[in-house]
């Protein structure tokens, strides 16, 4: 018999941002709440301890804080007529364990969502035509505007320190900052980081070119500060172990330097670690959840009630818990009818290594993980698609995050990857090179889904979650044309060869290579039952008292990071769940 | 061996005087009519208890709260903190005002018993019977009696004869309450009654002498020394290695967070301002910052001098930087406390300048490199801010080179560190 | 306490009790800089003299300074196969292992550990074939030669896909080379100072405004600075 635990008002089920976000919102109201980690804690002193986290082969060649995937993993096909294979290795995306998730090891970039991207096919309907939108996408609208996230973007970024120089406040242009931002209420909290060499370039390129950059948004911080949590980060100091690492010295903005200091000191917050959760448990009628069960560190079966039940895993282990849980329909890429699973998106990234002569010092080895000047001539409808004939787009940014030797040296294309010519190649060049990339929306597809593997199990035996993508064309069509400029500015940055790849139309998913972690949808947010899995609150249209965080709930892919959209609607859901849910707990939207 | 040689002296002169203290026995009760005609304010009594740190020393590690059981080193042996909860077997219980009153003026325990210094007596003898009269009512009345058995202390004989420790008292102690400089106002008064009384903060920051009782010499009040294998710092108005460029908001910041614009707490100060001073009044913690900044600087003998330079950063930055505590300063520290040690503000400490950095005695400074130190999280400041350890990285000579230039920096003007000082603060930790 | 017979899933147990050693970070790296007289305790002599002769050929020396060999690499790459990852303890490993589209990436059931041992035999059975000695005793050109026919997938063995292994070997041997000198390769940090890179300091705030050349040399976790 499982043991049963005494109810709390309400779990959460993983702990990284959307986790963390909930619990400080759900403890300062006053909510008996408890937080199931399946990982272990981390701190900042000892786990990511100076120097001892920055250890190349620990982290980048073993995946010391990332998942294990002997634990659970994914499987991959491209279309649902292949057979999915398991994702065995770490490559195409890094999920995270433990406290902190992967706001332990992300970059910091912190950008938020353009306007139009929230209700993109009324958009592109109204501009371009019906018609403009291939038949095999599916747009759809997210059931939210800007505006009633924009005070939720400005709480997270307040939280996170981010660096940053405004473009737009309160409607009023400020010179530097990108042009085509929507409004925001506030300034950044501290200003933007110092420009790296590559960046310095990229930003005279794209001028001398008539662009506009701006310095891309970083939760890292570019000055010690402290939020209104009363929690403190200090500067960064471009250490070069942002991705993969932990932060040595309090300045990347992540669960443990933002929220968790002023969480652990409320006594009505308790955080149990080693509690892998299996399900989401409901009532005789379905329509209420009645907490979760979850496997603690001994293996035991333990059932956890509870009055609200919120799902703050990492992407897919959220959307893996619906399915196994049986809540809500799952999604049927055939009849086009379900909802979990539906409409999963990740991200096109094209990266170009820039080789520039003997003289120039990049100094890669230095870097911040979201530091960079950035261009928007190329994101979301800023400019006209009629001609162009495809829907979306993205950023194009010169960053410097930081690199290593283990990481990977570029070298010219044609270098020997061995021997002699390999050994001058990256002497010659380790100083010398840089990188820049766009980064590019991916719309959701009827093809492109998330749903149980029949095959592959987890360490616990449970299915793997499935997935179903590749590139369509739209999204290629808009990679070869922003990658176009792309190249066009690498070489006005004066790079004397450029190496890299830049997805085409025929290019595949390749999941060997990394290019980011921003997989998203499966359990989609709208207006629409139908094709939604949660309200615009993130309340399930089918339990009323579960809540669902994550980039999961993104109707469809956006053009910048994910991370500073997943937790404003965190701090949104979060803010609703207080004023309206609690004061009368039902249905916060008529279904 | 200059410790044991007074140790020495001391019973020797003992073993003389014993005979005749034992024959003039202990103090009396102290009347206590008066104040016990009070009614006593428990809120008040908890929160006096708050500001002798009593559950701090009183409290086993993971222990129930003041059932006692914490190991004290003293400089004879190791003494057991004591259960004063209310249990009246093992705990407190069966006292009365007047024994606990005695016990606090005069360092003796009903039954006659003389007691350690370990426990601050000395300056909890300071207290008001107004303030002790509250802080006995909260502790029989408030706290959960707890039954557990006081453990003797392990001292080995001869210096566990107590009869000395009568001599002691007597020849050191000053049993009396804390009385008003009429030439000072209320707010000053309050600060010096605080730090003289329940904060004893005497106790770690005043040099003692040869008798191990704290120093009466005029200026030595506070003005840092060794303790416990940490140096607390002076609080004197020395320009260095004092608190003359600490306004008296940084005095507050740090008492009430642990940290402020010029350092941050390290040691056995972290848990001082954890357990204790970030819950003393707004009120309060401005009159000890009043009473503090009044301090005249103590003799600048042998204390460290600051005067600010570029110097040091120049260095580095030309690629000029070749010392082995200059590189290694370079590979361990200035990830925090940046190339040029202004640290960052509240969060990582400036070594340029720093008071610990520039005391006299190096021994926190040794022992903060070797293990490392982490910011107590506080209400207002909730962020426990840490530095890992470099023991395992480095030895002696280059821990004491690394000490060296951290002395020798930016402007800072302290004597070098030897490898032996660094042993001696390694050992202590093992 | 669970009930009378309720006994979680063997699998589960056995996996949580192996996955429990497992903390947040890996912690420091024992420290085992490269030896002078090192005794492999994986690879047999054999084996041995098969990697230390690829690693040669992979990062040779040559006027630029030292190669694998010199650096260790052999050495790291045999304290490797003590690790979780040698046992295919980080990838998953649960069949049925079935063929794929290479961009789905390493679908084979062979751990690195059974890689090296089958991936040394099956080359040094080719060399045999075609030379009448093993790898190790050929010439660094006919090695070269070799190496880069696996390289390109026209030299194959039935017995593994000798693209898979030699894909891994590269990528051990540049870890080796350029990871920190802890793990027993790196030797004095010659692969850093190669390249320029500065190791483990990891502090350049008040350098990264200019683009100018970092005037001081590596250090490694241990603090060594080379």
């Amino acid at each position: 018999m499982p043991i049963r635990n005494k109810p709390v008002d309400a779990v959460i089920v993983g702990f990284g941002w959307t986790g963390a976000i909930m619990a400080i919102e759900l403890a300062e109201a006053g909510l008996e709440v408890l937080a199931l980690e399946r990982g272990d804690d981390a701190h900042t002193v000892p786990d990511w301890a100076y120097p001892k986290v920055v250890d190349e082969i620990a982290q980048s060649a073993r995946n010391g804080l990332l998942q294990n995937l002997a634990k659970t993993t994914v499987t991959l096909r491209h279309s649902k007529d292949e057979v999915a294979v398991p994702y065995r290795q770490m490559g195409s995306f890094k999920p995270g364990q433990g406290v902190g998730g992967a706001g332990i090891h992300w970059s910091g970039v912190h950008s938020r969502v353009m306007p139009e991207e929230l209700r993109l096919k009324s958009h592109v309907t109204e501009r371009y035509g019906r018609k403009f939108i291939p038949a095999e996408m599916q747009l759809q609208d997210w059931g939210i505007d800007y505006d009633e996230l924009e005070p939720h973007f400005d709480r997270f970024e307040q939280v996170c320190g981010t660096s940053g120089k405004a473009g737009n406040i309160k409607g009023v242009k400020h010179e530097g900052g990108n042009p085509f931002e929507a409004p925001r209420s506030n300034e950044y909290p501290l200003p933007p980081l110092t420009d790296p060499p590559t960046s310095r370039l990229f930003a005279k390129a794209c001028v001398d070119l008539g662009y506009k950059p701006y310095p891309l948004p970083a939760s890292n911080a570019s000055r010690p500060y402290t939020n209104p949590y009363g929690c403190q980060l200090g500067p960064c100091n471009f250490c070069g172990f942002c991705s993969d690492y932990g932060c040595i010295n309090y300045s990347k903005a992540s669960p443990q330097t933002t929220i968790l200091p002023a969480l652990y000191r409320k006594p009505n917050f308790t955080l149990r670690t080693n509690a892998h959760v299996l399900r989401v448990n409901r009532d005789a009628s379905g329509k209420q959840a009645t907490g979760v069960t979850y496997i603690d560190a001994e293996g035991r079966e333990v059932e956890q009630p509870a009055g609200i039940v919120v799902l703050a895993a990492f992407h897919l282990h959220n959307v893996r818990l619906m399915l196994s849980s049986k809540i809500g329909t799952p999604y049927d890429p055939v009849s086009g009818e379900g909802t979990v699973g539906r409409n999963f998106c990740y991200q096109l990234i094209n990266s170009v290594n820039l080789f520039f002569d003997p003289d120039v010092m990049v100094n890669q080895f230095m870097g911040a993980g979201g530091v960079g000047q950035a261009i928007e001539e190329f994101n979301a409808d800023n400019f006209d698609h009629g001609p162009l004939g495809f829907i979306g787009g993205g950023v194009i940014w010169g960053r410097q995050t930081g690199n290593g030797p283990v990481r990977g040296i570029p070298v010219p294309a044609g270098t020997p990857l061995w021997g002699s010519g390999w050994k001058k190649a990256v002497k010659e060049n380790y100083l010398h090179s840089g990188r820049i990339e766009s980064q590019l929306s991916n719309m959701a597809y009827r093809g492109c889904y998330l749903d149980l593997d029949p095959t592959y199990k987890d360490a616990y035996g449970e299915p793997l979650l499935r997935m179903t993508l590749n590139w369509q064309e739209n999204d290629l069509l808009m990679s070869e044309y922003v990658g176009a400029k792309l190249m066009e500015i690498g070489h006005a940055m004066g790079a004397k060869s450029i190496s890299g790849r830049l997805l085409k139309r025929g290019s595949s998913w390749d999941s060997r290579a990394y290019q980011s972690t921003h997989i998203n949808g499966g359990t989609a947010m709208g207006s629409d039952p139908k094709t939604s899995v949660v309200n615009k609150y993130l309340q399930s249209w089918d339990v009323p008292n579960l809540f669902i965080l994550g980039a999961n709930v993104f109707a469809h892919g956006i053009g910048y990071n994910p991370t500073g959209l997943v937790g404003g609607l965190a701090y949104w859901a979060a803010a609703n769940l207080r004023s309206r849910y609690l004061r009368n707990p039902g249905p916060m939207v008529p279904a | 061996m200059k410790r044991l040689i007074g140790v020495v002296i001391l019973l020797g002169a003992a073993a003389v005087g014993a005979i005749a203290v034992t024959a003039r026995g202990v103090p009396p009760l102290p009347s206590v009519e008066q104040v016990s005609a009070r009614i006593a304010d428990l809120e008040h009594g908890r929160y006096v208890a708050t500001l002798g740190d009593c559950a701090s020393c009183h409290t086993a590690p993971g222990g129930p709260a003041f059932a006692g059981g914490r190991a004290l080193a003293t400089p004879i042996g190791t003494v057991y903190s004591t259960n004063i909860t209310p249990d009246r077997d093992t705990g407190i219980g069966g006292y009365d005002f007047a024994e606990f009153l005695r016990l606090m003026r005069h360092g003796v325990a009903p039954g006659g018993r003389w007691i350690y210094p370990a426990m601050p007596f000395t300056a909890y003898a300071k207290m008001s019977d107004d303030d002790l009269f509250d802080l006995f009512a909260y502790l029989q009345r408030e706290v959960d009696p707890v039954r557990r058995l006081n453990q003797p202390p392990a001292i080995a004989w001869p210096l566990s004869w107590r009869a000395p420790l009568a001599l002691w008292t007597k020849s050191f102690h000053h049993a009396q309450p804390f009385e008003d400089d009429p030439a000072q106002d209320a707010e000053w008064n309050r600060g010096a009654y605080l730090v003289q009384g329940p904060a004893h903060c005497g106790t770690c920051h005043t040099p003692r002498n040869w008798a191990m009782a704290e120093s009466e010499e005029p200026g030595q009040f506070l003005s840092g020394t060794a303790f416990n294998g940490g140096s607390p710092i002076n609080l004197r108005g020395n320009q260095g290695d004092g608190l003359a460029r600490w306004s008296e908001q940084d005095v507050v910041d740090l008492l009430r967070t642990g940290r402020n614009a010029h350092s941050a707490v390290s040691g056995d100060m972290v848990e001082v301002v954890a357990a204790s001073t970030q819950y003393f009044s707004d009120d309060d913690l401005r009159a000890i910052a009043r009473y503090v900044k009044s301090l005249s600087p103590a003799d600048e003998a042998g204390r460290g001098q600051f005067a600010a330079s570029q110097a040091s950063l120049d260095r580095i930055m030309q690629g000029k930087e070749q010392s082995s505590g200059g590189r290694i300063f370079m590979d361990s520290c200035a990830a925090c406390h940046r190339l040029g040690g202004g640290g960052a503000a509240l969060a990582f400490p400036g070594l340029a300048g720093n008071a610990s950095v520039l005391s006299k005695d190096p021994s926190s400074l040794i022992a903060v490199i070797l293990a490392g130190t982490s910011l107590p999280s506080t209400a207002k400041a909730p962020s426990p801010l840490a530095m890992p350890g470099f023991a395992w990285r480095y030895d002696d000579e280059e821990v004491a080179a690394l000490a060296t230039y951290l002395r020798s920096s930016w402007g800072n003007q302290a004597s070098a560190v030897t490898a032996s000082q660094v042993a001696k603060v390694r050992r202590h930790r093992q | 306490m669970t009930g009378n017979g309720d006994v979680p899933d063997r699998s589960r147990r056995d996996f949580l009790k192996q996955a429990a050693g497992a903390a947040v970070a890996a912690p420091l790296p024992p420290p085992h800089p490269t030896e002078q007289n090192y005794k492999p305790s994986f690879f047999s002599a054999a084996e041995w003299a098969f990697l230390n002769a690829a690693c040669a050929r992979l990062i040779p020396e040559d006027e630029l300074g030292p190669g694998a060999v010199q650096a260790g690499v052999p050495q790291f790459i045999d304290r490797q196969m003590s690790t979780p990852w040698a046992d295919g303890g980080i990838w998953y490993m649960q069949g049925p292992f079935i063929a794929a589209k290479p961009e789905f990436g390493y679908q084979s059931a062979l751990t690195p550990k059974q890689t090296y041992r089958i991936g040394i035999k099956a080359i040094d059975a080719l060399c045999q074939a075609a030379n009448g000695k093993p790898f190790a005793a050929l010439q660094p050109a006919q090695q070269d030669e070799m190496l880069k026919q696996i390289e390109a997938g026209t030299l194959t063995s039935p017995e593994i896909s000798l693209k898979n292994f030699f894909a891994l070997i590269l990528k051990n041997t540049q870890e080796g080379f350029f990871g920190d000198p802890a793990y027993g390769g790196n030797k004095d940090m010659v692969g850093w100072k190669l390249i320029g890179h500065p190791g483990v300091r990891a502090d350049y705030l008040e350098w990264v405004g200019e683009a100018k050349p970092y005037p001081y040399g590596p250090v490694s976790l241990y603090g060594k600075r080379g």
